[in-house]
């Protein structure tokens, strides 16, 4: 087992990461960009090391740098997380030749899976149903009218790389075809240094539901069921559910099965995700693609299952074999999954950014809060604007929806703009209740007009903000960075009294 | 909830008379059901206050007792019920408001706070409505901000790589009396 490893990342992944390193008795060492001194990620660590750089180009995506760090600490392996280098096989294969070992699949299996083309080439190989899709696009080229005449539109513009919504675009008319192809090709070579896109056909109405898989260096591969991920918006999911209303035992054996062949076919070993679509009136699976990562979304398959996924992923790396056989998989109630996004619901979901001057995460029964930032932090544009997942188990699915429900009402967050309130109303809409969603659900129903919590609320808001207004005097803006961490006791709060 | 019958920790003042403040965030709701400010609230407890800070439980009179935090930042009340969370500016009088709220389409203003990528005008360069001023990132989303009408570009205030926050200027336009 290793005795030092370097997180090369930052925000939430990371302190998840280092609660399984330091429960293992792991050393551990942080990294991070001068926008994120302050962070929770940096203090927790036994070691933490600056990046010297603002941007992610700067900071979490130098390889060198990242290399050279965990050389100089003595770290004998890296946890990517997800994001950044976590699947880039440039980065992994620079780690094995600095001998240091990459927690993750193997280069080759890495620039097999992120290459969608190949990977889907792997998916018939397994006998795995894949999406139609097009040959690859670059600049200039222009060679998918095979695609147009079959498929027609509204279809999927996608990059060759990467993931999580960018370099994607839905286009429904011709005319936006070209201006998308450029601007996805743009985002995608921005975001993974790779430009190509191709064509997808895009099932309007249908579920988005991936398999967890795990395989080990001696090529035993399992699956630890599936995550229902069909709330999305931008492409990026927002909440995730296990066990999936969609799928019934057949489906998901069929579906299991997939995920397992094409992992052994692509000769994966570690933790991955198989993503597919799912079209409900046919019930129909197709393969979408294989993220060779930990997943935003593990915490609610931890739960059900009661593992560590990022221990597993450790013992692997270490070459470790798995103790556990598919027979031994029996999830056990249910579990939801909440991102909580810096962007403002009210506002087509634009980004929010800003001092968090309140983050104070409820606690209870069944509730589990995975989270990067700390009150009196500091939002910046710099990096994904995801905060935290909120995570809720119950029983059933319902008293899991009501855990989290509570939940939410009682996570005050002020000073950044966030999304409870459109997941405060996700989570009692009745197409969600139902279980009855697929990948409209929040081009259907996501827009707030006016505040999800009602009438009666918002009177009383005015009325208490006058109040207070009356009583209060303004906060000193210059003061923010150094907020106390928790409401201010008499010493403090005497100090501001004012005189008549 | 005994404690929240008793005196101790309420505010005591009366609700003021008139609108002191206005809704900013979410955007106020316009339909006519709106319950009345004045009785909207039975009691408020607190159980921690600063100058600029307070937090407790709020009665309403529908009955509820809903937990509540509010913050004084600058000219601004952000205040956190129910989940939601509003934020309020000070009423500004009849007298003032059309010359406060009259907008320009002379300076192109940051709408969401992000970094500046590409600059796609320079000083002089002619425009038209809907024109592709700058693209901007923000959280890895890239967002492009448009020309607002036609006319002339009289100074870019920014350049790739600046950080521009919300309400930051971007973009001036020849005024269009000069145009």
């Amino acid at each position: 087992m290793f005795s030092k490893i370097l997180v090369a990342n930052r925000g939430e992944i990371v302190v998840r990461v280092l609660q399984t390193l330091q429960a293992m008795g792991i050393a551990t060492v942080a990294v991070y960009s001068d926008p994120d001194a302050n962070a929770p990620h940096v203090t927790m660590a036994d070691e933490s090391y600056p990046l010297d750089g603002v941007t992610a180009e700067e900071s979490y995506l130098d390889r060198q740098k990242l290399i050279g760090l965990a050389k100089e600490s003595g770290a004998e392996a890296i946890h990517p997380g997800y994001g950044f280098l976590s699947e880039n096989p440039t980065f992994c294969a620079d780690c094995a030749d600095a001998g240091v070992v990459f927690i993750g699949p193997s280069a080759d299996t890495i620039s097999l899976l992120g290459d969608k083309i190949r990977s889907k080439e792997t998916a018939i190989k397994a006998g795995v149903p894949i999406v139609p899709s097009s040959p690859m696009w670059a600049p200039g080229e222009n060679h998918h009218e095979d695609f147009l005449s079959q498929w027609g539109f509204p279809l999927l513009v996608k990059a060759a790389a990467g993931g999580g919504g960018r370099g994607m675009r839905l286009v429904e008319r011709e005319e936006d075809l070209q201006p998308a192809l450029e601007s996805a090709s743009r985002e995608a070579a921005a975001s993974f240094g790779d430009g190509r896109v191709f064509l997808e056909r895009f099932f309007p109405a249908a579920r988005h539901v991936e398999f967890q898989v795990l395989a080990d260096h001696s090529g035993n591969t399992i699956h630890l069921m599936e995550r229902e991920c069909s709330v999305q918006r931008r492409y990026q999911k927002v909440i995730e559910e296990t066990p999936s209303p969609a799928l019934d035992q057949a489906l998901r054996e069929s579906m299991g099965g997939s995920a397992v062949a094409l992992a052994k076919s692509a000769g994966y070993a570690n933790a991955g995700t198989v993503e597919f679509l799912v079209d409900p009136p046919t019930g129909h699976y197709y393969f979408l693609e294989m993220n060779a990562r930990i997943q935003v979304e593990h915490p609610i398959t931890e739960e059900t299952l009661r593992l560590d996924m990022v221990e597993m992923q450790v013992r692997i790396a270490a070459g470790e074999n798995l103790t556990l056989s598919q027979e031994d998989i029996r999830p056990s109630g249910h579990a939801l999954e909440c991102r909580i996004y810096a962007e403002d619901p009210y506002d087509n979901f634009a980004p929010s950014t800003g001092t968090l001057l309140a983050w104070q995460p409820p606690q209870g029964i069944g509730l589990r809060l995975d989270s990067g930032v700390a009150q009196g932090q500091e939002v910046t544009p710099y990096y994904d604007s995801m905060l935290a997942k909120l995570v809720s188990w119950g029983p059933d699915r319902q008293a899991c929806i009501a855990r989290m429900s509570k939940a939410l009402e009682s996570f005050p967050v002020i000073g950044v703009t966030t999304n409870i309130p459109f997941l405060m109303r996700t989570i009692h809409h009745p197409a969600f209740t139902s279980g009855d969603y697929d990948t409209r659900f929040v081009e259907m129903y996501g827009e707030l007009t006016a505040s999800a919590a009602g009438n009666n609320l918002d009177a009383a808001a005015i009325a208490l903000a006058e109040r207070f207004w009356q009583a209060s005097v303004p906060k000193r803006l210059g003061n923010q960075a150094n907020l106390p961490s928790r409401p201010q006791g008499p010493w403090e709060s005497l100090g501001r009294a004012s005189f008549p | 909830m005994t404690q929240l019958d008793q005196n101790q920790g309420q505010d005591q003042q009366p609700p003021p008379k008139e609108r002191l403040l206005q809704q900013v965030h979410p955007p106020p709701r316009t339909d006519d059901a709106t319950t009345p400010a004045s009785e909207a609230i039975q009691n408020i407890h607190l159980f921690n206050q600063a100058g600029d800070y307070w937090e407790g439980f709020c009665r309403l009179n529908d009955g509820n007792t809903v937990p509540f935090q509010a913050h004084r930042v600058g000219q601004q009340v952000h205040l956190w019920l129910g989940g939601e969370m509003y934020v309020f500016s000070p009423l500004i009088p009849a007298s003032h408001r059309r010359a406060y709220q009259q907008t320009s389409t002379d300076e192109v203003l940051c709408t969401m706070p992000g970094v500046v990528l590409a600059v796609h005008v320079a000083a002089g360069d002619t425009v038209e409505a809907g024109q592709d001023l700058l693209t901007m990132e923000s959280m890895k989303t890239e967002q492009v901000v448009k020309s607002p009408r036609d006319g002339t570009v009289q100074r870019v205030a920014v350049q790739p790589g600046d950080r521009a926050d919300r309400g930051m200027r971007l973009v001036l336009l020849v005024p269009l009396e000069a145009d």
